[in-house]
């Protein structure tokens, strides 16, 4: 019922016993009679004294008669002073407002949810800043607020209390994975400068007085693993040596920030401690930065998008200060926006393996495999901490909650097993590769998909043996911290490090030649002189979007050579997921704020980029990620942008000026129809996935049969893997598809025929009379 | 990785609840507020239980109902005419869509009932679709009736709400709506069909349940 229980599950750790600092929901509550008055105020004095208040002020009423609360006046801001009302409904003992169906077992949680976000509203809440300095000591002093205090702009609430305890309010950290803070510190920081700070609450700043400490602070948000912490020390060396340029690009990020969260202003970029990710501690020299700082002219947080907004309206020593006590509560999705790393001038660009938006362990490790030499050689020292880091890094790791060891240690494992001498696995793999290795060069043979999809069939049977294998089973036991496919992901990267790597160069060559056989590279440079030309809004994007600047996009380019460079398709698929977010960037860094860019705007961008990149190499990438990828990892967001690079790679090779819009759908569908069948077809051999039951895999059945030859020995395969399943189908729901198969034959019967898979792209002229035939419907 | 907050809400068991996983795919002409009326959605909800994403064209998002959690993940399309071919890349396996006009430009909803008649015929047989007829908070302008669109969505059995990503009128509505017309025995959720070791309490899906049960 109270979605909201418990505050977010963030525990303040308290800086100094002596005096505790209250959540801000105690202190909510501390002072609910000042934002909740009772008897004499009503409506209107309420509109009189919201009115002209900053966006966000607000004042919640009691009936006359019950005292239950009842309406929420919340001001619009703006100048005519609008102040709006939401009707606060009361069921028994849940409070909720009356458009939403949220509902909060008490006011202050109310209070305190909508001030994060609006859900219903037109605004977030606003609360007074001065409420989150008030402790244990003066929260007597609470009880006795005002309405008029409660709304009155922060400028005259800088009393004493204010003053004095400001300074003090930040020191716990904001890493909300459970209930109690997880509470991280960089082991590099504890070297360099001990512990004493920990419980000497120390008046200055160990590095503040050197500039070329300068770090920015990068919250974690809890969809990062802790990794970002050493990550972020890593981006802060770099960042060292090329303030400026990143910074600015920083603040376009923090610009579109704003919008989602026009009360909560960007964190200023806060100049922390090295290493302080996670821990922050009042700064009380704050002033004394400030002079270097606005000689980078980099640091300043952007305006807040709603002039006078209570938040931002406070003193500079607030806004430049210690970090801005927003809430302690965190948000992930603004959050996620915000301290996006910012994207670095290519001068000084670290190898693409060492991009920090990949929070993850596995990233740095695995990508050091493929570490390019450093374009920067006079920047030895940057490397040379970095390595620190990352052993540091390693270490933290197994400290905490030994990710790495365990990855690790299912890496190695693999490994072993499958350089063992007459092992199973051993010897499957060595089969696999030898076959693989063959297969290919026969010129008779296969080529193209429906070699992809054997080698996909083959490592999910590879994978299966390896799971039977009891030492493995033992090890994955033991891994009791990771999600079902958090382990099956690693299973998998293991996998493709043994048996995908010493055959990747070899599948290359084969998706080459298919792809040179039916003529796709051809038309993709063809298209290509005919398309580049065109800017984003010709391909369609709207006036006000973005597109990457030549910085950006040479790391794009940077981007796109470590996706081909990686043998795994999950590798290449974090990396491509990389090049969308840097697209996002770019798009969003002069919108204005709150605008949002869907697919609208994100497929003609997209299409831009690759009109300004290797097309041809892209498509070998893509079809490689497409076959190759286990199908689970094809939903979700890997799926949504693969199928988009897809589309728009589609849309270039087959553009034809003169003919209709809509001249794909045909070709388009066939050959999705062929990537469907791929990526679902070995779905059900999966034993992990043995459950699911998804229409998908029926209709590859189906398809398998309609196409009579193409894949007999799949989907032999496929029903000797998958026997028992089988028994529990229904005969119904393997019908279905065969309604959808042949509404989808319509209009396309020369999709059926053409068993030709996928790599194959040249049917539209026949098919384009029926699809012209479609669309006058 | 385990990538959202875990455990951390909870003071005792979880109920066992059901988690059923949907494609759901939104589809419209160019700026009729596709994308806006799912990040109303979205961002509408609580944010703990959101899955960051990189962008606004993908979206996930679990609602709740009674005993059974529904994830969506939300696929955006470009709905410009020139891409329209790329649509069934799309919709492609979604069990749910989100058709999309704007009630002030009748062109749209022409669009819209093409797009109808498209998903009929070409997408999964069992498909939920609904119309959405957006910017209903412009009703001054307003130049499709509720009416027509009621009456088409009626006759070609389409869930029908008129919605205003502006105001979030009928926006989580809309979603609830589907949510319940989906079919629950089909559980796609990976994490949950892939559970061979025992329940996992950490799941973060699990939680997504009590997000969103606040309701009522």
């Amino acid at each position: 019922m109270a979605v909201h229980s418990q505050v977010n599950g963030t525990t303040a750790i308290p800086w100094r016993s002596s005096r505790r600092k209250l959540s801000l929901l105690e202190q909510l509550k501390g002072c609910q009679e000042a934002w909740c008055p009772g008897a004499p105020w009503d409506r209107e004095g309420a509109h009189a004294a919201i009115s002209g208040t900053p966006a966000g002020s607000f004042l919640v009423l009691r009936d006359s008669v019950t005292s239950q609360p009842i309406l929420l006046c919340v001001s619009a801001g703006g100048e005519n002073g609008a102040v709006l009302d939401y009707n606060i409904g009361n069921k028994g003992t849940v409070f909720q407002l009356n458009d939403s169906r949220l509902s909060f077992s008490d006011l202050a949680q109310l209070v305190l949810f909508y001030s994060l976000t609006r859900d219903v509203l037109a605004v977030c809440l606003s609360i007074p800043r001065w409420i989150y300095s008030v402790t244990d000591k003066n929260k007597d002093r609470l009880s006795q607020l005002e309405p008029d205090t409660w709304l009155s702009p922060p400028e005259q609430q800088t009393d004493e209390m204010t003053n004095r305890e400001l300074s003090n309010v930040m020191c716990s950290i904001q890493l909300t994975s459970t209930n109690g803070a997880l509470c991280i510190i960089n082991p590099l920081y504890l070297r360099e400068h001990g512990d004493d700070w920990l419980t000497h609450r120390a008046s200055t700043t160990p590095c503040s007085t050197q500039p070329s400490n300068y770090r920015r602070e990068r919250r974690l948000s809890t969809t990062r693993t802790w990794a970002g912490a050493g990550l972020q020390s890593k981006r802060a060396i770099s960042l060292d040596q090329e303030p400026s340029a990143a910074f600015m690009e920083s603040s376009g990020l923090t610009r579109a920030r704003s919008a989602d969260s026009p009360h909560c202003p960007p964190a200023p970029s806060t100049p922390v401690a090295p290493a302080g990710v996670v821990l922050r501690r009042p700064s009380q020299d704050s002033a004394s930065r400030l002079p270097h700082r606005a000689s980078t002219g980099s640091l300043q947080p952007s305006p807040p998008s709603t002039p006078g907004s209570l938040n931002c309206a406070a003193s500079e020593l607030q806004c430049h200060g210690s970090p801005v006590p927003q809430s302690p509560h965190r948000v992930s999705w603004i959050e996620d926006g915000v301290w996006l790393p910012p994207p670095r001038p290519s001068s000084l660009l670290q190898p693409p393996s060492l991009e920090l938006d990949s929070l993850s362990i596995s990233s740095i490790e695995e990508e050091q495999d493929f570490q390019m030499p450093s374009p920067t050689p006079h920047h030895p020292s940057a490397h040379r901490l970095a390595d620190k880091v990352i052993h540091r890094l390693s270490a933290v790791g197994q400290a905490l909650g030994g990710l790495v060891s365990q990855k690790k240690r299912l890496t190695n494992r693999v490994q072993e097993l499958s350089e063992r001498r007459g092992g199973a696995f051993a010897e499957a793999v060595k089969g696999f590769v030898e076959m693989t290795l063959k297969r290919g060069a026969d010129p008779d043979g296969v080529t193209g998909s429906e070699f992809l999809q054997e080698v996909r069939s083959k490592l999910t049977s590879l994978r299966d043996t390896l799971w039977d294998l009891p030492e493995i089973q033992a090890l994955l036991d033991s891994i009791t911290d990771l999600s079902d496919p958090a382990i099956d992901s690693l299973v998998e990267l293991s996998l493709h490090k043994v048996a995908l790597k010493p055959v990747s160069a070899h599948l290359y060559s084969c998706i080459r030649t298919s792809r040179t056989n039916d003529g796709c590279f051809e038309r993709l440079r063809s298209n290509l002189r005919v398309l580049e030309q065109n800017g984003v809004e010709e391909l369609g994007g709207s006036a006000g979007v973005g597109i990457p600047d030549s910085v950006s996009l040479e790391r794009i380019q940077q981007r796109w050579t470590a996706m081909h460079d990686a043998y795994s398709p999950n590798k290449k698929v974090q990396i491509l997921l990389k090049v969308c977010k840097s697209i996002y960037h770019s798009m969003t860094a002069n919108a204005s704020s709150g605008t949002v860019f869907g697919a609208d705007d994100f497929l003609p961008c997209l299409t831009w980029v690759l009109l300004r990149s290797d097309v041809v190499t892209l498509q070998q990438d893509t079809d490689y990620m497409m076959e190759l990828l286990d199908p689970t990892q094809l939903q979700g967001e890997g799926g949504y942008y693969l199928t988009t690079l897809y589309a728009a790679l589609y849309y270039i090779s087959s553009f034809r000026p003169r003919l209709a819009a809509r001249q794909l759908s045909v070709e388009a569908q066939h050959s999705l129809n062929q990537w469907h069948r791929r990526r679902t077809l070995h779905c059900n051999q999966s034993r992990r996935s043995v459950h699911r039951r998804t229409i998908r895999r029926q209709m590859c059945r189906v398809q398998n049969s309609e196409t009579g030859t193409e894949s007999k020995e799949e989907s032999g395969r496929e029903n000797a893997a998958d026997q028992s399943q089988l028994q529990t189908e229904s005969s119904t729901e393997a019908l279905q598809p065969l309604r959808e198969e042949t509404g989808r034959g319509q209009g396309g019967e020369d999709q059926s025929q053409t068993s030709t898979p996928v790599l194959d792209c040249h049917q539209q002229e026949v098919i384009q009379e029926d699809r012209q035939e479609d669309r006058q419907t | 990785m385990s990538s959202r907050g875990s455990g951390g809400r909870t003071n005792g068991t979880l109920p066992q609840t059901k988690i059923c996983q949907f494609k759901l795919v939104l589809l419209g002409d160019m700026a009729v507020g596709k994308s806006s009326l799912v990040l109303r959605f979205v961002k509408g909800q609580f944010d703990e239980f959101q899955e960051t994403t990189i962008g606004a064209a993908f979206l996930a998002q679990s609602v709740c109902l009674d005993d059974t959690t529904v994830k969506f993940e939300i696929w955006d399309t470009a709905g410009q005419e020139r891409y329209h071919s790329l649509a069934p890349m799309y919709y492609r396996g979604a069990q749910a869509a989100i058709v999309v006009f704007d009630i002030t430009k009748p062109e749209t909803f022409e669009r819209a009932k093409a797009w109808v008649k498209e998903l009929q015929r070409q997408a999964s047989p069992n498909i939920v679709i609904a119309l959405a007829g957006n910017k209903a908070d412009l009703a001054e302008k307003r130049l499709v009736e509720y009416e027509e669109a009621q009456t088409y969505a009626e006759d070609t059995g389409l869930l029908f709400m008129e919605t205003s990503a502006k105001t979030a009128m009928n926006v989580n509505e809309l979603f609830l709506a589907i949510a319940k017309k989906m079919p629950k025995t089909d559980t796609q959720n990976p994490t949950h069909a892939a559970r061979h070791r025992g329940v996992n309490l950490q799941d973060p899906d699990a939680h997504s349940t009590r997000a969103c049960c606040g309701g009522n």
